[in-house]
């Protein structure tokens, strides 16, 4: 072992400090860029490899076919829909969890009793399995024997066939899609709305203004670094949204609630096309990356920090 | 005087106390090759000549199925003392499929496997499952005594690959309760045109009860279609994997179906018709025998059966699974896995199965035994079933041969009935998918038969 010499320490090695900083520094991050490596960058890598291949994870040989995969795709017209079907799930599910989300969290704000039991609950869908949530709303929305069917039938309506009707699958996904994760919305909107100083309110109190013009120049901006977290958050889980659509539709009926992710899971373990599934997964890749640049270059500069 | 013992010595004990375990452990050789004489008596007994071998079993049943399949492996393993399987349940057959082709990546793979109708064809082209003819010698298995329409479906180029185990046809469900309400003969109907004329009779009018229901897709509608289209003259492919679904007589079947739904409104759509049909939300179905048990064991109500209607033909498809054995098992558990399936599958077992699920006898002994002679007199319905089986024929490569081609047809036909979208349209789409899809299989089946 070294000992301890005050001579090196006054007149240090600068390399050799560099060196062991170094040494340091991979040491702390090397275990978490070898997990990166093996499991999301070289995936990653590869993928874009296989989206150029033809290849159903059986045969021993992977021709490769240049583009034919992304031709193939983007002449299909199934693909638009499907991209257009991921678009309205996403904008639905992410506009309705922020909006509903917001509502709940100010009311939940308020000196209410038994307030933290209805956080608590608010917050439970969370937590829960996603299969597990799917499998229960799909009783729910039973036409003849779901909760819904009778609450509907109080007031004189029949239900709606939620999941076997082209119409009503997407709207039924998202009603489950929101219900399971507003919850989180509502915890992250709740932490923001503590932030906003109190001084704030009383200033505006005293300048005349009323609970709206509060809310509107006070709680609203002084929230929107939180909007603006959970709008990203909240686009990039929903686009990988599979669980619930897997159990509640399994993509249908015909093809309506199928979503980017959806596909992909079908062509790769279903059809057992790699090279497709590639493709597909590249595409998503690149537009969550572009979602999100655009997020971080225009939105947020009119994001209000406090 | 005692001390307590500090933490550092606690450390020191325990690794003395591991080293020790170490150097005990190494012993054995340390003492010039003279190890203590139990120790060569114990391994003794175990690697001798005829000890068990143990091999993995994935199936795909869960629920009355699941339970007779985990009793037919329990009756085999107490049977004899040279083989033990352990049955893992694998999820459905897609899912059974998936998990298989992960296997055969991670090395992790079964010796023995349940594959369905859509799936063994692909495993076979992949070299993945073997060739059973000198397996069944080696356990005096005669294969003269399978039902032929159902052993012929797993045989390539005049070889063994798919031994039937839980095949099955589709039937006609209907309920009687209702067909008696509406005053209806206690039978199936003849034809589509005798059925379209009962069916308004059927229906609640308030919405409640359709006469008939189809399954979606992922609950294989392409497999029933696949009788409905045969009935009509049309087919989904020829032998040589040219698609037919653009045929007039397909689309007039198409029509048909859509006509239910869209037109006279006399038939749904559903993802779960046995739970329809118990619950009295549909009057009747075309659904598999191997349902038959499960439904007749859950319904309040009587339930009959019988062949599938005609249109210009009768037509009807065999479905269900068979068993298969992988290529890259060792010999002596591909002996093994052989030997399992020659005894779910022998005269009495078949008998056993087909008893507890409402599968087909998959064996032509079986029907004569006298517990299936006793079981047809208790249940006239399982006797239809079996009467149907020499009417009926394999399915179209469309389905069966081509990856996925049962979701391409099953998804084809969720638009044609749900979205009410042109069966020419759809079906020409269809027919082109199909064409791409079977591009690889043709060439991977010349490579594989020449």
């Amino acid at each position: 072992m070294a000992t301890y010499t005050p001579h090196q320490e006054r007149h240090p090695n600068t390399l050799r400090r560099e060196h062991r900083e170094w040494l340091l520094f991979a040491l702390f991050i090397g275990p978490n860029l070898l997990l990166f490596s093996v499991f999301t960058y070289w995936p990653l890598l590869y993928n874009v490899y296989l989206s150029m291949v033809r290849w159903d994870f059986l045969r021993p040989t992977m021709p490769f076919v240049g583009l034919q995969n992304y031709i193939a795709a983007f002449s299909d017209p199934r693909f638009w829909n499907i991209i257009w079907q991921t678009a309205t799930f996403t904008v639905w599910s992410v506009g309705l969890t922020l909006v509903l989300g917001l509502m709940l969290a100010l009311l939940l704000n308020q000196p209410l009793r038994y307030r933290n039991t209805a956080r608590a609950v608010v917050f439970a869908p969370v937590v829960m399995s996603g299969a597990v949530v799917a499998v229960v709303w799909s009783y729910i929305f039973d036409p003849r024997y779901g909760l819904i069917d009778q609450l509907l039938g109080f007031i004189g309506f029949d239900s709606p066939n939620w999941l076997s009707d082209p119409f009503w699958a997407m709207p039924a996904v998202i009603i489950v899609y929101v219900w399971k994760n507003m919850g989180y919305a509502v915890v992250i909107y709740l932490a923001g709305l503590q932030n906003i100083p109190r001084e704030l309110y009383d200033a505006a109190r005293v300048d005349g203004a009323g609970a709206w013009e509060r809310f509107w120049n006070v709680t609203l901006p002084g929230l929107s670094p939180v909007a603006f977290f959970l709008s990203v958050t909240s686009i990039l889980t929903c686009f990988q949204a599979f669980d619930l659509i897997r159990v509640l539709t399994n993509g249908g009926p015909a093809d309506v609630t199928t979503t980017l992710v959806f596909h992909l899971y079908e062509l790769g373990f279903v059809s057992y096309d790699a090279g497709k599934a590639g493709v597909v997964a590249i595409v998503l890749f690149l537009i969550m990356l572009a979602l999100t640049i655009v997020q971080i270059r225009y939105i947020e500069q009119r994001v209000t920090y406090g | 005087m005692k001390r307590t013992l500090t933490r550092r010595e606690l450390l020191r004990l325990m690794m003395a106390g591991s080293g020790a375990a170490v150097l005990a452990a190494c012993g054995g050789q340390g003492q010039g090759g003279q190890p203590a004489p139990q120790a060569t008596q114990a391994p003794a007994v175990v690697s001798q000549p005829g000890s068990k071998v143990k091999i993995t079993y994935w199936g795909s049943f869960s629920g009355n199925l699941g339970e007779a399949e985990q009793a037919m492996v329990k009756s085999f393993n107490e049977s004899q003392n040279e083989v033990e399987v352990e049955y893992q349940f694998q999820g459905s057959y897609e899912e059974t499929a998936q998990k298989f082709t992960a296997a055969l990546q991670a090395n992790t793979t079964p010796d023995v496997i349940l594959l369905s109708d859509v799936w063994w064809f692909g495993f076979y082209l992949a070299g993945a499952i073997t060739a059973l003819d000198d397996l069944a010698k080696q356990v005096n298995l005669d294969f003269n005594d399978y039902e032929p329409v159902l052993l012929n479906e797993g045989v390539r180029k005049g070889v063994h690959y798919w031994i039937p185990f839980a095949r099955s046809t589709p039937l006609f469900y209907y309920n009687k309760a209702i067909w008696a309400e509406a005053g209806l003969p206690d039978r199936a109907p003849e034809t589509w045109a005798e059925f379209s004329e009962w069916a308004p009779k059927l229906v609640k009018s308030d919405g409640s009860r359709a006469a008939f229901g189809h399954p979606n897709g992922a609950s294989y509608i392409a497999w029933l279609f696949q009788g409905v289209v045969w009935q009509f003259g049309g087919q989904y492919s020829q032998p040589d994997f040219t698609m037919t679904m653009t045929d007039p007589n397909t689309l007039r079947a198409a029509q048909f179906y859509q006509d239910t739904v869209v037109k006279h409104k006399w038939a749904v759509l559903n993802a779960n018709l046995n739970q329809d049909f118990l619950g009295g939300a549909i009057a009747s179905m075309m659904a598999s025998t191997g349902a038959l048990a499960g439904i007749q064991a859950n319904a309040t109500f009587p339930v009959g059966v019988g062949f599938l209607p005609k249109e210009t033909n009768f037509g009807c498809p065999t479905g269900g699974a068979g068993l298969a054995i992988v290529s890259r098992a060792p010999a002596e558990k591909q002996l093994a896995a052989m030997k399992y399936i020659a005894f779910a599958t022998n005269t009495v077992n078949a008998g056993v199965w087909a008893r507890s699920t409402g599968y087909m006898p998959v064996r032509i002994s079986t029907k004569q035994t006298p517990e299936m002679v006793e079981f047809f007199t208790k249940n006239p319905n399982f006797k239809t079933a079996v009467d149907q089986l020499p009417k009926t024929r394999a399915q179209d490569a469309a389905r069966v041969f081509v990856r996925n081609g049962d979701q391409i047809i099953g998804k084809g036909l969720e638009r044609i009935i749900v979205n009410g979208e042109a069966p020419s349209a759809v079906f020409a789409a269809v027919n082109e998918e199909l064409t791409q899809a079977a591009k690889p299989i043709l060439e991977d089946l010349k490579a594989r038969e020449g």
